[in-house]
């Protein structure tokens, strides 16, 4: 069963203890000059927590937003791995394997919420982003960040059931969104979002489409096949048929010389 | 600096243990190569890709469970009070738990959140912190700056609190009594002139009990009981969660910001200093003091000189960060010789000295109080008044004032025992007619900006500060607020009397009704 | 021994100019291959693809398509009037991709682990196609050259070779026409952050045309260089013919970009006067419409200045497309900035340094111009410019 996180963006205090438990169980840096401000991601910040400065109902609020890399359904970043270091396990998290990885940076390009991060200060980079702690998702224990989470703003569980607490809850109170992002953005994702503002003012990117992305590459990649054989078939044939031509050409032209 | 560096170098070289050389082997192993090359070890991909760091034990375990205590209290990048080093916070929770459980802001509010970090600036959280992630804002830079500038004129006022803590910075042991130490140190620092809270002490009791008074009879129409309004956490706390009750808060400033205020217009205009030229200094055992500092209407100089961006208090330190100072200069504070404090606004009597122990305001009051209503010196139980003594949360008292009848008191710190009291007054039962709040459990001795002589602090020396003071006091020449002859001076060449214009103008305030960035909590 | 002058490299100014930038190149790659990508180029989280990727792969690729081209106009199609510029086309092609799987390996972060795409196959991706096929038209185009070069050494391998051409030409032609459209596939999966201008489900078509037409073009410009280098009269009449592949082929791209403009609607943004706007238009007005206009009027075809306008315009197009789709399209959702560090410029610019050289000394040793024996001398003070490759020309 795939795993996954709700954030209720309404329930987060903005205290941060889920960017210090990513720090501390996945042997984070700091950053030595600036060690208490969210810079957003990097290498070393899996996730961030950004606060947004917007309006409800005409009024001034902060809401503050969790952000790490989703773990899509599909993961573009999989896809466009040529060497497979990417993959997205069974139980959901999207995980990088550095002894595959080439460095060649095509998953940061892919990424529709450009995610990965790299190590570029170092001679064999690696890329970086959240694994969704796929060791203690393994043994049935959430995310670290999930687990030290104290205002309920997270909760990790199967993808269908947090659907179904996420459809409760934006039905039950008006004061909800009536959207689940991550439900079907880029296909869907593992991580997902409800919030009392719209999304747009918090910094996600909803002009996203609902096509999981590797579709779009395999639908020209299936074609692949066809086109080297067919255009293979019709090269031979052609010069096999231009080659003839011209040896009879030849051939009919050599007697009159003689 | 060299520390990170090396830090940082070690790291730098991964260590060899037995189990990563066995992994190794295992790897340069036929089967390890085939399946690596191709990719194909797909378990050994989640392992690696888990993380493999440290959490408190409270954090693992199957499944989520509840934890009894869980992340840590949000801290606003912009708190005048506190800051916190992500570096070295361990997520052990105790700043939840005291923020929680003994202040009850914490998880006392509903969300979504409105545009405010509630946090009362109380800083109990610093001193609960095992690691010292949480601290108080660093101030002293902006000192040390004041004080190498040959134009400005730097005084400095201390609390009654920090004379009975700074010693154990110093290695003394707990309470113990430094207060002319202190002066020496802060002249050695190079201020220009060290005054004494207490005297503004003294100087809110003349002013807060003829207020009381004045609601007592009727003079003026505010309900009672009057609560105290000398500690900042407990204001803000107020304002966000009870703001209903504010009519009940005391319209005297708390000491601090009325020696501001009188540094730039009383002592300005008798030493002839132009106020813009002084820099106000105070020095506190309390991290919400910088928070009061800079409030908006804590600007009586400037209306008083009519002149823009005057502010009563210019930089607030805490114990801590005195202490940091002193040591920063080589000055080691036990060997000091005593030295007193400067006159004029240097005088203070025992019963401003008690304003440090909870309980301390409520008697020093009631003791110049009954001197107000019945013009006699109070009895000998009035000056030992010990039912508003201790570290029981909330605490009684009824006193017999003759010509008034029975006055009844309370007296509760930290914030946990307040809600108790303030919900008793939301509900129409409170039989008192005077009320002591202090936000910090044992009063300011134990206040967010003291030395972490024990972590979580002790009742052990929360009791041993309290017992100093109370022994000041009973040494004290004076021991009545009332007696204090530069407070009368004051009062004769500039205030002329508690709750005159003037007096009102620099000496009194308002509040601000926070309730909007609370949300009511919601299942 | 006798061969000891079967060898000849003659230096003049220019290429010790051409030797010194190599060295420099040479040395600023180790020191990269030492040191990092983030000491050695500007590149950063925003910009992870920078002007190794873009200029030197991207734009390479497509301006080595003359090869392809040139080989499917002479050796499949059997077109025999191009077969004098055939052997020099498919040299610069062979540069060009090597050149190209050096700046590869400059730009990935790992690249000792190059080689794990043939193991590890992430056969999704487009990347993995691009890869195979790169590699494998290089061996291929390595084997073509093999029959060049058996002629002079190794000679009696000659006859295998002669006789594996056949298969290695359709080959040749059958795996750039997979990874030329695959590079503009690559780009596919940026839907939504590479600007409606550029991003289509056609990407993979209009790269494939584009290095076919660019073909054509990039050897009317080395055959004009070539000529005049040598003081003979360039066969303006093979390159007129030449130049009518491309134009056709041109005209059927511009209709496929408005048909697909305005199939999904981004018609307007053509003229929104922003900076994608105008890059679009300077892209296809200079690359497209007037090159189509000069082919197609038979007074400026048949001219030497029309030809040399037609090809440059054609090959400036081709690389203002691909900078924009790796640049310009991509800038509004990446945000951040990027500007090629020093190192960047300096290693570019040695690798074509180093394939300017490389073919210099092969044209001269073996035989690859019409009319230009091998074993004469060459004209010393011109020479420069007959070898002219792709990549010079692009920068």
């Amino acid at each position: 069963m795939s795993k996954g996180v709700l954030v209720d963006i309404t329930r987060c205090i903005g205290c941060g203890s889920c960017t210090v438990a990513c720090k501390m169980w996945n042997n984070l840096q700091y950053n030595q000059t600036a060690p208490d401000k969210g810079s957003g991601l990097n290498a070393e910040n899996w996730t961030a927590v950004n606060r947004v400065q917007t309006e409800k109902n005409n009024e001034p609020v902060w809401r503050f937003v969790k952000y790490q890399c989703l773990h899509c359904e599909e993961p573009a970043c999989a896809s466009a791995c040529f060497s497979k270091a990417i993959k997205k396990t069974k139980d959901g998290p999207v995980v990088y394997d550095v002894n595959l990885c080439v460095g060649c940076r095509y998953c940061m390009l892919a990424c529709p919420f450009n995610v990965p991060k790299y190590e570029w200060n170092k001679t064999f980079p690696q890329v970086r982003k959240c694994q969704m702690c796929a060791g203690r998702v393994q043994t049935g224990e959430s995310p670290a960040c999930v687990s030290v989470c104290p205002a309920g703003a997270l909760t990790f569980g199967d993808r269908n059931s947090l659907l179904a607490i996420a459809r409760e809850k934006i039905n039950s109170d008006s004061s909800y969104i009536k959207q689940i992002y991550g439900e079907k953005e880029a296909g869907g994702t593992s991580w997902l979002y409800i919030s009392d503002v719209p999304f747009e003012t918090l910094g996600f990117r909803t002009n996203i489409t609902t096509t999981p992305l590797p579709h779009y590459t395999e639908s020209i990649l299936s074609l692949t096949p066809a086109v080297a054989l067919g255009w293979g078939a019709l090269l031979t044939g052609m010069y096999v048929y231009n080659h003839r031509r011209n040896e009879i050409a030849r051939e009919e032209k050599e007697p009159g010389d003689e | 600096m060299d520390d990170h560096v090396k830090e940082d170098e070690q790291q730098l070289y991964k260590k060899v243990t037995r189990r990563s050389f066995l992994k190794m082997m295992g790897g340069l192993g036929l089967a390890g190569i085939t399946m690596s090359l191709a990719g194909c070890s797909n378990s050994s991909m989640v392992e690696q890709a888990g993380g493999d760091g440290w959490l408190p034990q409270q954090y693992q375990g199957r499944g989520t469970w509840p934890a009894q205590v869980r992340g840590r209290v949000p801290i606003d990048p912009d708190n005048p009070s506190i800051t916190r080093d992500d570096q070295k916070c361990i997520l052990c929770g105790q700043c939840m738990e005291v923020c929680n459980n003994i202040q009850t802001v914490a998880g006392h509010y509903g969300l979504p959140l409105a545009n405010d970090v509630i946090c009362v600036n109380c800083g109990q959280c610093t001193l609960w912190c095992p690691t010292s992630a949480i601290t108080e804002r660093d101030d002293t830079q902006k000192v040390l700056q004041a004080i190498q500038d040959p134009n400005k004129h730097v005084v400095v006022q201390t609390a009654p609190a920090t004379r009975v803590a700074l010693g154990e910075e110093f290695g003394l042991p707990p309470g113990t009594w430094v207060v002319g130490q202190q002066v020496a140190a802060l002249k050695r620092l190079g201020f220009d002139a060290v005054f004494d809270t207490n005297f503004t002490a003294d100087l809110t009791i003349m002013e807060e009990a003829t207020e009381l008074i004045k609601r007592i009879t009727g003079d003026i129409i505010k309900p009672l009981p009057q609560f105290t309004s000398c500690s900042p956490g407990w204001v803000k706390f107020c304002e966000y969660f009870y703001p209903d009750l504010l009519p009940h808060m005391s319209s005297c400033k708390s000491p601090q910001q009325m020696l501001g205020a009188l540094a730039k217009t009383y002592y300005a205009k008798a030493k002839n200093i132009k106020p813009e030229n002084i820099v106000s200094v105070s020095i506190m055992p309390c991290t919400a003091k910088k928070f009061e500092m800079q409030r908006p209407e804590m600007i009586s100089s400037a209306h008083y000189w009519n002149k823009k961006g005057l502010q009563d208090v210019d930089v607030v330190l805490t114990t801590r960060e005195l202490a940091r100072m002193i040591k920063q200069q080589h000055i080691d504070l036990s060997k000091l010789p005593e030295q007193k404090y400067d006159s004029m606004l240097g005088e203070g009597t025992g019963a401003a000295i008690i304003f440090g122990a909870t309980g301390g305001v409520m008697e020093a009051a009631v003791r110049t109080a009954y001197y107000f209503i019945t013009q006699q010196q109070p009895p000998a139980n009035l000056l030992n008044l010990t039912p508003v003594r201790g570290l029981d949360g909330v605490k009684e008292a009824a006193l017999d004032v003759p010509g008034v009848g029975t006055v009844k008191v309370a007296v509760c710190h930290g914030l946990s025992n307040a809600r108790q009291v303030l919900e008793a007054v939301r509900q129409g039962n409170a039989p008192w007619h005077f009320v002591e709040f202090m936000s910090c459990p044992g009063g300011c001795i134990s206040g967010g900006g003291q030395p972490r002589s024990a972590v979580p602090p002790s009742d052990e020396i929360r009791m041993a500060r309290i017992n100093s003071l109370y022994q000041a006091d009973v040494q004290a020449p004076r021991r009545e607020s009332h007696e204090n002859a530069e407070v009368l001076a004051l009062y004769q060449d500039f205030l002329q009397h508690p709750m005159s214009e003037l007096s009102e103008e620099l000496l009194h305030t308002e509040y601000t009704d926070r309730g909007k960035k609370v949300r009511e909590i919601t299942a | 021994m006798a061969d000891k002058d079967k060898w000849r490299f003659t230096m003049t100014p220019t290429r010790y100019v051409l030797l010194v930038l190599s060295l420099v190149g040479v040395l600023l790659m180790v020191y990269r291959l030492a040191s990092g990508l983030g000491s050695a180029t500007n590149l950063n989280d925003q910009w992870p693809w920078g002007m190794w990727i873009g200029f030197d792969v991207l734009t390479g690729v497509a301006l080595a398509g003359g090869g392809y081209s040139t080989a499917l106009l002479v050796h499949v199609l059997g077109i025999k009037k191009f077969t004098p510029i055939a052997r020099s086309a498919m040299l610069t092609s062979l540069i060009g991709y090597l050149l190209v799987m050096a700046g590869l390996f400059m730009d990935i972060g790992r690249w000792f682990n190059f080689w794990r795409p043939f193991v590890s196959w992430g056969y999704h991706s487009v990347l993995f196609e691009v890869f195979w096929c790169v590699s494998l038209y290089t061996l291929v185009q390595l084997l073509e050259f093999g029959e060049v070069a058996t002629e002079k050494v190794q000679k009696g391998w000659h006859k295998l070779f002669k006789k594996a051409l056949p298969a290695l030409l359709i080959i040749g032609v059958l795996l750039p026409t997979l990874h030329q459209s695959s590079l503009g596939s690559l780009y596919v999966i940026e839907v939504g952050k590479l600007h409606p201008l550029w991003w289509s489900m056609m990407l993979p078509v209009f790269f494939l045309m584009s290095s076919f037409f660019v073909g054509p073009a990039m050897v009317t410009v080395e055959t004009m260089l070539g000529a005049r280098a040598h003081g003979h009269k360039p066969d303006i009449s093979v390159l007129q013919s030449l130049i009518k592949v491309s134009g056709y082929l041109m005209l059927v791209y511009l209709v496929l970009k408005v048909v697909d403009l305005s199939y999904r609607g981004a018609t307007s943004l053509v003229f929104m006067g922003n900076l994608e706007g105008n890059m679009f238009l300077l892209e296809m007005v200079l690359g497209i419409i007037i090159p189509i206009v000069i082919c197609f009027t038979p007074n400026l075809r048949s001219s030497v200045g029309g030809l040399v306008t037609f090809g440059v315009l054609v090959v400036a197009g081709v690389i203002i497309n691909r900078m924009n789709v790796v640049f310009t399209g991509m800038a509004d959702f990446m945000g951040g900035s990027y500007f090629p560090s020093a190192i960047e410029w300096l290693v570019s610019i040695g690798l074509i340094a180093i394939g300017v050289l490389g073919y210099l000394f092969i044209v001269e040793n073996f035989n690859i111009l019409p009319n230009h024996k091998h074993d004469q001398a060459p004209n010393l003070n011109n020479s420069i410019n007959t070898s002219t490759s792709s990549i010079e020309l692009s920068n």
